[in-house]
């Protein structure tokens, strides 16, 4: 049984508090790969020194602009939503209404005889007794392919379903009193079909106990018992899931907005029961995916490859907004009872909970709880809860945005509790400082940056009905990757490729690439050409848990180092020295000592001759590091007369090792600031309480911020460069939410204890202070 | 960064292609596909359901299609033009992926009827660069890396663009405003607005 | 979308010929922000468009014995930055202004915004078949009503959805409707109808061959126009509770006021008993509250909706406050 701090479906780091990754110090240590393959073989030999990050750097830690900027910019960027292909059909699929029904019959006749229509397929064989029900609105039925968009929403909307509508469960809260109808099996993900599996609709785990919560209590001097609790928000990629799929016999080619390509490839191979060898897939430029599109074998894929096959043509099948909010992944509801006590002098010293969420129909709802904070006597009971909505996928940072706003709130209370200033509280409860654990060192010159001395007690004592408050929270990640190839050649013109299948989600990768092998060679970023997005090129993991840059940087490194040495001993004769003396500087090859002695780049690749050097290489330990740490301070105005939030400023201290491109990486940090921000204050899948079925399935009820919500954000990107590579994408939209909720609180002087913070629900925690 | 389509495998073809396929037609010889009788509509000639003849100005070049009334001026564009620069987010006018410049004016192509906007200037972000270089909000983009996975962008540069060409010195509270109908959710927005307010020598339109 | 063919009539008379007396069967296409939406999610599926644009005035034209006629076609984005309309009357300046984004207001007109149909999510998901599609129950009281009225009794329990209603029924303005049998002018105050069983699946008089095709607001004499709109995200959001408040002064009291509020009952609400507790007063914060306390008196919250009381409370309180030329204390401003 998965424990219940490690969401399902995403590779997950220990916060520090819980023991994973902590202490290792320095980037020596083998790091622990979130990238998948953990426990399948034995980690390779520490890389050899001379492969080490060596200052001084030509371009690492540099402000490189973006590579693909100007296709961006330009729209010459093919995405897969752009992949237009000679006689190309467009793919819909049909999918449930229904929050959970079953398939009586599909009658795909009237479909098949519409306009345009050139193949049609059954997903869900109302003759397959363990298929035929739909778990949730959005849950895929049948498909179709028609010669132009419009004809095939004609067509999907032809084919006749005939449902017999079944009792759903629809809310947490009924499911857990029992109230629900009985739906999923007791054990685990959903086996609606099965007779005779008892039925609950909860999973109940394991308890964690840890030390003596009963001596932990009798320590305190107070207690605090409450509830917290957090939503469900979906991905939202801006580019929806699909895919253009065309086959060439038995070779299919297909362009997949994806995380994994190479996953993808294998997910293919298995739905299609065909060779992987015969699959090539494609991502040059993806329009975001924040976890939800490293699904191996999403339906609409194998769906888009099939309708090629069948008709014989390519099909380019790309989901609409409604089908993303609906069946396209989720960032599971989090909740927690808990009860926490405190001595006088502010340790806290027994925590005990009970935790809950749902991750939909029959995934896991698991966070980190407490996150970070060190409590020596903790137990904590979870369950997850399933309900008929779509299944929850890793949304970035899975499990810590919920651990951290119900962590910080409670940490926040108890530091009012004992009257202490909430930053000395959170030191005097933290883990001792490391390279990886570096929050109270950020919190100290985080607070002097943002006027924190400033700061009033919980309640903005000031006249009128804006107040203002400001809030701190902190965040831990992974980060660390193993997965990670590439290849590289230099020819005699000089220019240099890199090959390394990884992908761009938009978070820089490819710029990345060119940042590490440019620093080796010690010539431009402009002059490297970064070959990535196919599964052509060299192997490497999914794009998932920040393990990109630490798993390709380290190969890439290794690959050009060995390029350079090859290119070493070509011209070393030459200039008559050691091939080991030589370094690659400024456009130069050159005797480390002795600058005059050496040749331009131009004129040593002029040596290699007309066989390009090639040389590869593959992760390994010592270049890259894991766990990061990071704190986050916002300040926000309230209007108690409306509700209405607005964050004015918000302060970003983050590490992540050795950084590599400077300008990605702080892109990455407004980025995950501004995600949180939604999380705390806009974003809410909105279900009919009675009916399941999701009201806001769209991007006008489904609130996103845009630039008038947008606050002043400073980031402070931390060098830690002795480490390694770590990942940054996901840290830094772990505690904004948590920041802006305690800014809030001490701005109105009430605590809301459950996200997003509505006008609504902020005007009635005032109206019961009141009362 | 040239694309990877016609890398190993073998998938080498041209646009040219495609519009073949896609019912572009280079002249209108096509017959207006079979409409309503005047009766019906009061007098007034009606058009459809089917593919009718839509002649376009798109970057100032003449595009003549065939496509139903119903078809948007973005899918008319993206599906049958292979102009893809614009990109369809959330296909309500709500995430401004879409924003092109109809007469002087940003508006969602997703929600413009093709058929609506015969004889505008239509400007998208396909032929906003010249071959001189960058258009200089596009330059500022880059530079201030205002973007991240870049579905967005192509919305915000038109939305920028069209916003510079009315207040060619916006001010810090005209560009929030003049930039609200546009999400980027990788959450660039802080770089966007740095952009925007960087670029100088923007003519009004 | 369903397929529909499409008529593009130059002027109003061939535009309501192309229409339909059957309801919904053939739907007028101005801006297109609102109904190429709700035809996408397939909750109106007309066979016919007749694009308005060319056939309907877009230009503002000053009246004898002052007033001004504003065309239905006119452009949001053209009102919000009309001169003589803001000098006369702002307050339909500044909720123009706050339609949308500058996307919709550069294509949305004044048309459709007053004609738009209800944003409630009940309503634009097709699963939810209620009464404004034939359907036989609101399911908004037991449902999801947080963004739903607050005032007014059903059978729908929608908000109307235009900004630009609440400054017309303020300025008591006209509208000009064209049909089969010519114009009819028909006052704001009558135009939007509460929600009966009978007229649930409309929101105003206008019959489906008919258009709308001027504003006509009447001069406006020497008053003082203020509107505050609430709205959760300050970019693109519709408001949750907004307000226009007119002031005739004598001197430094009121004399007659006009306390009209949106986005809180089925129609623009009209707030008497605010109106009532202003006249003799001198605006102060006191009486601008007291006055908001009157115009949120009899408020009927849904089981989720309560908060938009407060809400609406401020939007009067600070419309108020706004039209006497007080400080208005703001999140976005302060």
């Amino acid at each position: 049984m998965a424990s219940p701090n490690e969401p399902q479906g995403q590779p997950q780091p220990q916060p520090p508090a819980q023991g994973g990754g902590r202490g290792q110090g320095p980037a020596p240590a083998p790091a622990q790969g979130q990238g998948g393959g953990r426990g399948q073989t034995p980690p390779p030999p520490p890389a050899d020194p001379k492969y080490h990050w060596t200052p001084p750097h030509n371009s690492i830690g540099t402000h490189v602009k973006r590579l693909d900027g100007p296709d961006k910019v330009t729209g010459r960027a093919k995405y897969t939503f752009d992949i237009n292909r000679p006689g190309m059909l467009y793919g819909r699929i049909v999918r449930s209404p229904h929050p959970r029904a079953r398939i009586v019959s599909v009658d795909l006749s009237a479909a098949q005889k519409a306009p345009g229509v050139k193949a049609t397929l059954l997903w869900r064989d109302p003759a397959e007794t363990q298929r035929n029900i739909a778990m949730y609105q959005g849950d895929e039925i049948a498909a179709v392919a028609a010669d132009t968009e419009e004809r095939a929403i004609d067509a999907a909307r032809l084919v006749k379903v005939d449902y017999e509508v079944l009792p759903a469960v629809i809310q947490v809260d009924q499911a857990l009193a029992g109230t629900a109808p009985a739906v999923f099996a007791a054990s685990g993900p959903a086996a609606d079909n099965t007779p005779g599996t008892p039925r609950s609709n909860v999973r109940q785990g394991q308890t964690q106990e840890t030390g003596d919560i009963a001596a932990g209590f009798k320590q305190a001097a107070q207690t605090l018992e409450e509830t917290y609790s957090t939503h469900v928000i979906t991905h939202v990629c801006l580019e929806s899931h699909g895919a253009v799929c065309e086959w060439d016999g038995d070779n299919l080619t297909a362009w997949v907005s994806t995380q994994g390509i190479n996953a993808t490839r294998d997910g293919f191979a298995q739905g299609l029961k065909i060779p992987a060898s015969n699959v090539r897939v494609i991502t040059q430029h993806m329009g975001g995916g924040f976890g939800s599109k490293l699904g191996a074998q999403d339906p609409q894929a194998i769906i888009c490859a099939r309708l090629a096959k069948q008709a014989n043509a390519p099909v380019k099948l790309m989901l609409d907004r409604k089908e993303e909010h609906l069946a396209t992944g989720n960032r599971p509801s989090a909740a927690a009872r808990i009860k926490v006590g405190v001595t006088t002098d502010g340790m806290i010293t027994a925590f005990d909970a009970e935790t809950w969420g749902t991750g939909g129909a029959g995934a896991a709802a698991g966070f980190p709880l407490p996150y970070i904070y060190q409590i020596p006597n903790r137990r904590r009971t979870h369950k997850d809860v399933f309900i008929n909505t779509g299944l929850q996928r890793p949304m970035r940072a899975p499990g810590h945005p919920q651990g951290s706003f119900i962590t910080e709130v409670m940490m926040e209370e108890l530091a009012d509790r004992v009257k202490m200033d909430p930053i000395e509280f959170r030191i005097k409860n933290l883990p001792p400082e490391a390279p990886n654990a570096m929050w109270a060192s950020y919190l100290r010159q985080g607070a002097k940056e943002f006027g924190w001395d400033k700061r009033h007690p919980t309640g903005d004592p000031a006249a009128g009905p804006i107040k203002t408050g400001m809030g701190v929270a902190i965040n831990t990640w992974g980060g660390g990757g193993s997965q990670g190839r590439a290849h590289v050649e230099i020819s005699s013109d000089g220019t240099v490729v890199v090959r390394c299948g990884t992908q761009d989600l938009g978070t820089g990768t490819r710029t990345l690439v060119a940042v590490v092998a440019a620093d080796t060679f010690g010539i431009p970023v402009s002059h490297i050409k970064p070959e990535i997005g196919d599964t052509v090129y060299p192997v490497s993991g999914g794009s998932g848990g920040s393990t990109t840059a630490a798993g390709i940087s380290p190969a890439i490194r290794i690959a050009t180092v060995n390029a350079l040495d090859a290119l070493k001993d070509k011209i070393a004769p030459a200039l008559g020295v050691e091939a080991a003396s030589l370094v690659a500087v400024n456009g130069r090859i050159q005797v480390k000592d002795n600058p005059s002695k050496g040749m331009s780049w131009a004129e040593a690749c002029k040596q290699i001759g007309p066989q390009p050097i090639a040389a590869d290489g593959a992760w390994q330990p010592g270049l890259s590091s894991v766990t990061t740490s990071g704190v986050q301070f916002a300040e926000v105005k309230v209007d108690v007369e409306t509700g209405i939030v607005k964050v004015t400023r918000v302060l970003a201290l983050q590490d992540c090792g050795l950084v590599v491109s400077r300008l990605t990486a702080e892109s990455q940090v407004y980025g995950g600031v501004i995600g949180s921000l939604n999380f705390a204050l806009f974003e809410d899948r909105i279900l009919d309480r009675n009916t399941g079925q999701m009201v806001n399935p769209n991007m006008e009820w489904y609130l996103l911020a845009g630039m008038s919500d947008i606050p002043k954000i400073d980031v402070r990107l931390i060098d830690q460069s002795e480490r390694g590579v770590i990942g940054i994408g996901e840290p830094p939209t772990v505690p904004t939410a948590a920041a802006v909720a305690l800014a809030v609180r001490n701005a109105i002087g009430v605590t809301v204890r459950s996200l997003p913070l509505t006008p609504a629900k902020i005007l009635q925690t005032l109206a019961q202070r009141r009362a | 960064m040239a694309s990877k389509d016609d890398k190993p495998g073998g998938f080498a073809f041209s646009r040219r292609d495609f519009l073949k396929s896609a019912g572009v037609v280079s002249a209108v010889t096509a017959a207006t596909s079979p409409a309503e009788s005047e009766a019906q509509t009061g007098g007034v000639n009606a058009v459809g359901p089917g593919d009718v003849p839509v002649r376009l100005t798109v970057n100032g070049k003449r595009v003549d299609l065939m496509i139903e009334p119903r078809t948007t001026l973005l899918d008319a564009l993206r599906n049958r033009a292979d102009l893809t620069g614009n990109k369809r987010g959330c296909d309500r006018g709500a995430c401004g992926a879409c924003t092109m410049i109809v007469d002087g004016r940003a508006v969602y192509a997703c929600s413009t009827l093709a058929i609506d906007v015969q004889g505008k200037q239509i400007r998208n972000v396909d032929g906003l660069a010249t071959p001189a270089g960058l258009h200089p909000v596009q330059q500022a983009f880059c530079d201030k890396d205002a973007l991240m996975c870049g579905f967005c962008t192509p919305g915000f540069v038109m939305a920028s663009v069209a916003l510079l060409e009315k207040h060619p010195s916006a001010t810090p509270e005209q560009i929030r405003k003049g930039l609200d109908g546009n999400i980027c959710r990788c959450g660039t927005f802080s770089r966007i607005f740095e952009a925007v307010s960087s670029v100088k020598g923007v003519t009004r339109g | 979308m369903k397929a529909f063919s499409y008529v593009n009539p130059a002027n109003e008379r061939d535009a309501v010929r192309a229409l339909s007396p059957e309801f919904e069967k053939v739907l007028p296409l101005a801006g297109g922000q609102d109904l190429l939406a709700r035809m996408k999610d397939y909750v109106t599926e007309p066979d016919r468009i007749v694009n308005v644009k060319n056939a309907l005035d877009a230009t503002v034209t000053s009246m004898p014995g002052g007033g001004i006629k504003i065309g239905a076609a006119m452009k949001l984005v053209d009102l919000a930055e009309h001169p003589q309309v803001s000098k006369l009357y702002p307050a339909m300046v500044l909720a123009a202004g706050e339609v949308g984004t500058p996307q919709i207001r550069n294509q949305g007109t004044v048309g459709g915004n007053l004609n738009q149909r209800p944003r409630c999510w009940y309503f634009r998901n097709e699963e939810f078949v209620c009464f404004k599609k034939g359907g036989n129950q609101c399911f908004s009281p037991a449902g999801e009503n947080q963004f739903h009225a607050i005032f007014g009794s059903g059978p729908s329990f929608i908000v109307h959805p235009s900004s630009l209603a609440v400054p017309c029924v303020a300025y008591n303005a006209t509208f000009r409707l064209f049909g089969p049998k010519g114009e009819r002018m028909v006052p704001a105050s009558e135009y939007f109808t509460m929600p009966t069983l009978q007229n649930v699946r409309t929101e105003n008089v206008l019959m489906p061959n008919e258009l709308l095709t001027h504003v006509i607001l009447p001069a406006p004499g020497t008053i003082k126009s203020g509107h505050y709109e609430v709205r959760y995200k300050e970019s693109h959001d519709w408001p949750i509770a907004f307000a226009t408040v007119l002031l005739a002064m004598n001197g430094d009291a009121v004399r007659t006021a006009r306390v009209v509020m949106g986005a809180v009952a089925p129609v623009p609400w009209r707030s008497e008993a605010a109106e009532t507790a202003l006249a003799g007063k001198t605006i102060t914060e006191e009486t601008a509250a007291a006055a908001a306390e009157a115009a949120l008196r009899g408020a009927k919250p849904l089981s989720q909706n309560a908060y938009k009381i407060q809400v609406a409370k401020t939007a009067v309180k600070r419309a108020i406050l706004h039209a006497a030329g007080m400080n208005v204390v703001d999140v976005k401003t302060i």
